[in-house]
């Protein structure tokens, strides 16, 4: 497996071409890995622009430890996994939901290594947030199986019972077996300064029927070089519900700021 | 490399119960016909492995991501084992 070490971890990753200024493609949360970049996009993308893909600390196939799921360490996780996989010059930042929370704190840590970012639903942290997510994954039982059941989109996601053994087993584990959800729930705000002060251009796609749309126009109205694309019908899950329409936008800004 | 049917088939069955790795997947009989989904329920981050593993098996020789690339995720999803054996031995004429 393609691995690198970092921050003390072992880090899944995929590469697809070689170059410099990759898009570096991240995740969401708990019930997803680097497979959902990978189909929904990653590989059409690798035809025109260097793609990497990592799966974030106690996620996919990259290890899972018992603490330091804060925001300010996965930006650390990912610097050090660009500096251990030798990614030279700014990336393009491609994130999903809580990936691309994590995109956004990446940027303004590290503003001279970001060239782009393209938000796909992405979370904010915002007052509510710490909340909402506790909410989502403190749930137990049959609440909690449900929950994954309906928030996880897998391309082969039919729900066998192998399948929905297997994730429900690694949420629980994540969830009540890391520091995961008192460290999001620790969180420190974005404030509107921060993301004012933005050099890098930004793409935000939202579903016009997401729960979190509200997250993408406080974005458009503060990052000074945002573009908010509304995707008509689709909700949080746009990257599946509208996977062309996300995919062929990346491919587009891919080579127009590449 | 060999260029035999029935023996890259036997190569890509060997792979996938690798990647699978589960007992289970050594009783269960893998054919041209046999589905990632609905036969084998593979995941997508297993199947990001196999793609992985099979390009290490076969080099440059074969464009495994390329050839994902060109399919849907209707497709990928519906895909058989058969399919990847026959891209492989397309590959291998050259």
């Amino acid at each position: 497996m393609a691995e690198v070490l970092a921050n003390g971890l072992r880090f899944h990753v995929q590469r697809i071409g070689a170059g410099p200024s990759p898009v570096v493609f991240i995740h969401g949360l708990v019930m997803d890995n680097l497979s959902s970049w990978y189909f929904a996009a990653a590989t059409q993308v690798a035809r025109e622009v260097p793609v990497l893909l990592w799966d974030l600390r106690g996620h996919g196939r990259t290890e899972r430890p018992q603490s330091g799921y804060t925001v300010p360490q996965m930006v650390a996780d990912l610097a050090a996994v660009l500096d251990a996989a030798a990614v030279e010059g700014p990336v393009h930042l491609v994130g999903n939901s809580f990936g691309g929370l994590l995109a956004l704190a990446f940027a303004m840590a590290h503003p001279e290594r970001t060239a782009s970012l393209v938000l796909v639903d992405a979370h904010l942290s915002d007052a509510g947030f710490g909340a909402e997510m506790a909410g989502t994954l403190g749930l137990e039982g049959e609440a909690r199986d449900q929950k994954i059941a309906e928030s996880f989109k897998d391309w082969l996601g039919r729900h066998s019972e192998r399948k929905r053994n297997r994730l429900a087993e690694s949420a629980s584990a994540l969830v009540y077996g890391t520091t995961l959800v008192a460290d999001l729930q620790a969180s420190e705000l974005f404030d509107d300064a921060a993301l004012r002060a933005m050099d890098a251009p930004a793409l935000l796609l939202y579903g016009e029927k997401s729960d979190i749309l509200h997250r993408g126009e406080r974005l458009a109205a503060t990052l000074p070089r945002a573009e908010l694309r509304v995707v008509a019908g689709a909700t949080h899950s746009v990257i599946w519900e509208a996977t062309d329409t996300v995919r062929d936008a990346i491919i587009e800004w891919a080579k127009e700021h590449r | 490399m060999t260029v035999n049917r029935d023996e890259t088939l036997a190569q890509v069955a060997d792979i996938i119960r690798e990647v699978i790795g589960e007992a289970w997947v050594d009783e269960t009989p893998i054919g041209m016909e046999t589905s990632f989904s609905d036969d084998l329920e593979l995941e997508s981050i297993e199947f990001v492995a196999l793609a992985e593993r099979l390009q290490e098996n076969y080099g440059d020789s074969v464009d495994f991501v390329g050839w994902l690339s060109q399919k849907s995720l209707d497709d990928i999803i519906a895909l058989r084992v058969g399919e990847l054996v026959e891209h492989i031995l397309e590959c291998a004429k050259g």
